[in-house]
């Protein structure tokens, strides 16, 4: 044991010694190019979808390297990015969700793409502008966009049959959609073995289902045309929303399906409920793995406003500031090759994400992709058929991610029986408290 | 030294002024390592918290200077009270609980029969699983639609119960998982200490025919209390650090009741990017936790038996 | 998390297809090295701390102790990023001594093995300073192979931990030669897509193994140890 122990000792002395390897974050290779690190939060299968595509591009022209990293959640990189920002591990080009998207532009570390834009006379309008506008703020685009998702409704399209619902015609208000429910409803003496619906607790949905009804998240037009400094989720519009949920639940034909995607995604597969709301981005995966048919549809309105469409979520890709000016031209470089056609197409059909350029979809592989899941069509419509205003391009706000949690909160505390408006008031209080508070922000 | 002064008596420290000064030279050199790594990767962190806790700070550093309005803010917020509630129930409902499991499951194997090992393994397996993957497990488990515990409910009649979406469970669902994943440390330590109490003691008392729960009060628990006060030690200042099952089964929720403050602090420190208030909260349970160590070493430690 | 989760999914397909996915074998490799180095490292640092606290009286031992003690309290949510600007300004990412020298001062294994010491005889010590034995010599020949069953305790909980360690890795390394398994079992799933659940759970068991393989050697060594070490 003693003996073990002073053996192990001094081997790892030698360890600690020779371990010590240097690692320059980004530079210049050997061979002359341009090397560039891109951090990215895309784990499993579409890692592997990140890295061929930037095997192509590197291989593509000799000018640039790429070199991906993962670096864990959207939350993990951006507080890893925060705390390198200016020195020399810090990446060229980082892939930032949506709800950071103020909190990187007021971060001072980013260089907007719209300066090469302007430089190259780039032409943006082959970018699908429902997508591109989330990240432009006073006709300024800061970052690109890459991965982009809207909500859908899913649904089963055989328990609509059992049910005697048209499976071809899913529900589009809230009236169709809560008759739907309680036909797709199955109680067994006190205990239901199938609900109508369930939207899972989380702040992305619910911010969906305001905008399409024309809804503002806070005020000063969702935050795009000064700082906004009060919520404004709780009017008429947000209320329509939570009376839904809780009269459904309390209906009994709302299923509680908690905050995790997976939990949700297992009931629907399990059958206990027949709907669902869902990112567009999943759907191949949940047609994939369910033993019945998938349905998908657009998100469901009130009876009385006519639908908005959705607003784009996802992540998008921003250029550092304070790297040298090959390196910017490189992250430049490499997003422009991301945003062709061919690329589009093939990250669409791998990842189910959108295309940003929609002359991805005439690409033959999409094409037969879509002839093999009509449904992902579906998707794309919706965010064709999306009128694009304030409402729907999104709010901008610093304190997002803490908003979203105060939606949660409301949410569950709908389950308890609180009373909507009430539930809606208090979050929006929270909120507005801590808007008050990051206005302070440097 | 001689043989000569060997053979002496041992010289009482204070006889020799230069011993003691080397004594305490030796002392802190022993100590020295554990020092110099305290006060860079600890101490001076704190020292930074602290110093963070009085500005409006964000994950880059800190902008302005507030004084105590971090703290004015956390203490008059309702998020804050619940997140208080909930530290105290779960280490109400985790560190008994815990350790009276694990006491009893190493009393039960601490006897010398054949075949013993298996069940010495078996309870101190959940040490060897990473909070992470006895998570999953649990949600698994908890899981309405195809957890084993709803099966169960099914079975006997009752309905079933969503554990981890309903405020009134959520946190008592999270306290049964952690009971169990701490329980197989506690399990070892407790086992060792017990394997380490004298068997002559034992033996004394069997000729002697005194009653097991005699036994027990008398010898056990004294020669054990050296381990016994580690564990509760310990047990405490690890309830109140609980992340990872929090994480991954809750997230915080429903509606805060699993909202500790060492989850409201991850949220504000690592994803709502409010460093100020995360400092602050860290630094009031910090001195929470100071002031309940510190009276359960004053009032604990003299119950200690140490030989 | 849908049904596939159950034991039947897991061909071999799946263990397979972890290690195309992921450089796992490096991130394994790269998991044992630093939670060895880490394990020894803990067992040095906090046995030497522990003997002081127990066989030596200096000035302030008392405090110094509870200073120690106060360590444990801190969240590790307020170290992390300060001590990670530390290592970055050390030049120690991306490197073994960023994922392990913040870790081998640790009050925890101080005060298990202090409990210990604690428990054997003074007469032990004030024999061994009779016989004019130096003290490193008493603490190395005496203390320690009597304290051989803690010491394996500590050296598993040190292993686990560091084995089980994901936001720390994630933070001080930038590349894939340096990262260990936890955060390959991260990088294995999706956020808003649905992850691939077996493969998941493969590499799950993958990492597991050899933490319940060391924990089951431990526990031998343990049972051996807890019968001959103690002292009498």
């Amino acid at each position: 044991m003693k003996r073990l122990l002073a053996g192990l000792s001094v081997l790892f002395v030698l360890f600690l010694t020779a371990c010590s390897s240097t690692d320059s974050a980004s530079g210049t290779t050997e061979d002359g190019k341009t090397e560039i690190i891109f951090w990215h939060a895309m784990g499993g299968e579409l890692e592997a979808s990140v890295n061929a595509i930037v095997d192509e591009y590197n291989s593509s022209q000799d000018k640039y390297t790429v070199k991906p990293v993962y670096q864990g959640s959207y939350e993990e990189s951006l507080t890893k990015l925060n705390t390198v920002a200016g020195t020399a591990d810090a990446p060229a080009v980082t892939q930032i969700f949506e709800a950071g998207t103020k909190q990187m532009i007021d971060s001072g570390n980013i260089q907007p793409v719209q300066k090469f834009i302007d430089e190259e006379n780039y032409d943006t309008s082959q970018w699908e502008e429902n997508i591109s506008s989330y990240y432009q703020v006073d006709g300024e685009q800061y970052s690109m966009p890459f991965n982009s998702s809207t909500p859908v409704l899913a649904y089963n399209k055989d328990a609509f049959e059992e049910a005697g619902l048209d499976p071809e015609q899913a529900p589009r208000t809230y009236s169709e959609l809560k008759e739907a429910a309680e036909k797709l409803t199955i109680k067994e003496g006190d205990k239901t073995s199938q609900y109508g619906l369930s939207i899972l607790n989380y702040g992305w949905f619910f911010e969906e289902l305001l905008a399409t009804q024309g809804g503002m998240f806070v005020d000063n037009e969702n935050g795009r045309e000064g700082e906004a400094t009060k919520a404004s989720f709780n009017d008429e519009k947000g209320q329509k929303v939570f009376e839904l949920i809780s009269d459904m639940y309390e209906e009994g034909t709302f299923y509680n399906s908690g905050q995790n995607w997976d939990d949700m995604r297992a009931s629907f597969q399990t059958g206990t409920m027949a709907m669902m709301l869902d990112s567009s981005a999943g759907i191949k995966g949940l047609v994939d793995n369910a033993d019945f048919e998938v349905g998908v549809a657009y998100l469901p309105h009130p009876d009385d406003v006519d639908p908005q469409g959705v607003i784009i979520g996802g992540a998008s890709l921003w250029m550092a500031k304070d790297i040298e000016e090959n390196q910017q031209q490189a992250a430049w470089d490499f997003m422009k090759y991301l945003s062709t056609a061919e690329v589009q197409a093939k990250w669409h059909v791998e990842s189910g994400y959108f295309a940003i350029n929609p002359a991805a979809y005439e690409e033959d592989i999409v094409k037969q992709e879509w002839e093999k899941y009509p449904q992902l069509k579906v998707t794309v419509d919706q965010l064709h058929d999306t009128v694009p205003s304030t409402a729907t391009q999104g709010a901008l706000i610093s304190i997002f991610p803490e908003a979203r949690q105060q939606i949660v909160t409301g949410m569950e505390s709908l389950y308890q029986g609180e009373d909507p408006k009430a539930a809606l008031d208090k979050a929006a209080a929270e909120v507005d408290t801590v808007l008050e508070k990051g206005s302070r922000s440097r | 030294m001689n043989d000569a002064r060997d053979l002496q008596p041992v010289p009482s420290q204070k006889s020799l002024p230069k011993r003691n000064l080397f004594a305490f030279l030796e002392g802190w050199l022993y100590l020295l390592p554990s020092i110099i790594l305290f006060g860079v990767f600890v101490f001076y962190p704190m020292f930074r918290t602290i110093y963070l806790s009085f500005f409006l700070a964000d994950q880059m550093g800190p902008f302005e200077f507030v004084g105590l309005e971090n703290y004015q803010y956390i203490l008059s917020s309702d998020s804050f009270q619940s997140s208080v509630k909930a530290t105290i129930l779960f280490v109400l409902y985790t560190v008994p609980a815990g350790i009276l499991l694990a006491l009893f499951l190493a009393l039960l194997t601490n006897e010398k029969i054949k075949g013993i090992g298996i069940f010495r393994t078996l309870f101190s397996s959940t040490m060897g699983m990473s909070v992470a993957a006895s998570s999953v497990i649990w949600m698994f488990m908890y899981n309405p639609s195809i957890g084993v515990f709803s099966r169960i409910a099914e079975w006997l009649g009752f309905p079933a119960i969503q554990w981890l979406q309903d405020p009134d469970y959520a946190l008592l669902a999270v306290s049964l998982s952690t009971v169990w994943m701490n329980a197989g440390f506690a399990y070892l330590i407790i086992l060792g200490g017990l394997q380490n109490i004298d068997t002559h003691l034992y033996e004394n008392a069997k000729v002697a025919g005194v009653s097991y729960l005699y036994q027990l009060r008398r010898i056990t628990l004294p020669m054990l209390s050296p381990t016994l006060f580690f564990i509760v030690t310990v047990s405490f200042i690890n309830a109140f650090q609980t992340f990872g099952q929090i994480d991954i089964l809750t997230k915080g929720g429903p509606v805060e009741s699993t909202n500790v403050i060492v989850y409201s602090i991850y949220k504000d420190a690592f994803i709502n990017n409010d460093v100020g208030s995360a400092s602050a909260q860290a630094v009031i349970l910090f001195f929470c936790v100071l002031l309940l160590t510190a009276l359960q070493f004053k009032l604990g430690e003299r119950k200690v038996h140490y030989q | 998390m849908s049904g596939q989760l159950l034991p039947s999914s897991l061909s071999l397909n799946n263990y397979l297809e972890v290690f195309q996915k992921v450089p796992l074998l490096t991130y394994l490799l790269n998991s044992f090295v630093t939670s060895a180095i880490v394990m020894i490292g803990q067992l040095l640092v906090s046995s030497l701390a522990a003997f002081a606290f127990v066989f030596m009286k200096f000035k302030g031992r008392d405090f110094v102790f509870f200073l120690f003690i106060s360590t444990m309290m801190i969240p590790w949510e307020a170290t992390m990023v300060p001590n990670f600007m530390t290592i970055q300004s050390l030049g120690w990412t991306n490197s073994y001594l960023g994922l392990t020298i913040p870790f081998f001062a640790l009050a925890f294994g101080t005060f298990l093995l202090r409990q210990h010491f604690k428990t054997i005889p003074q007469e032990l010590y004030e024999a061994s300073q009779v016989a004019g034995i130096s003290r490193l010599r008493f603490f190395w020949n005496v203390i320690l192979p009597v304290s051989r069953s803690s010491l394996i305790t500590l050296g598993i909980y040190s292993f686990l931990t560091n084995w089980n360690m994901y936001l720390w890795p994630l933070l001080v390394t930038n590349t894939e030669s340096a990262r260990t398994v936890q955060i390959g079992l991260k990088q294995l799933q999706t956020q808003e897509i649905a992850s691939d659940w077996g493969i998941v759970m493969a590499g799950v068991v993958i990492v597991i193994l050899p933490t319940l393989l060391l924990l089951f050697a431990g526990q031998k060594k343990l049972q051996k140890g807890l019968t001959q070490g103690a002292i009498k």
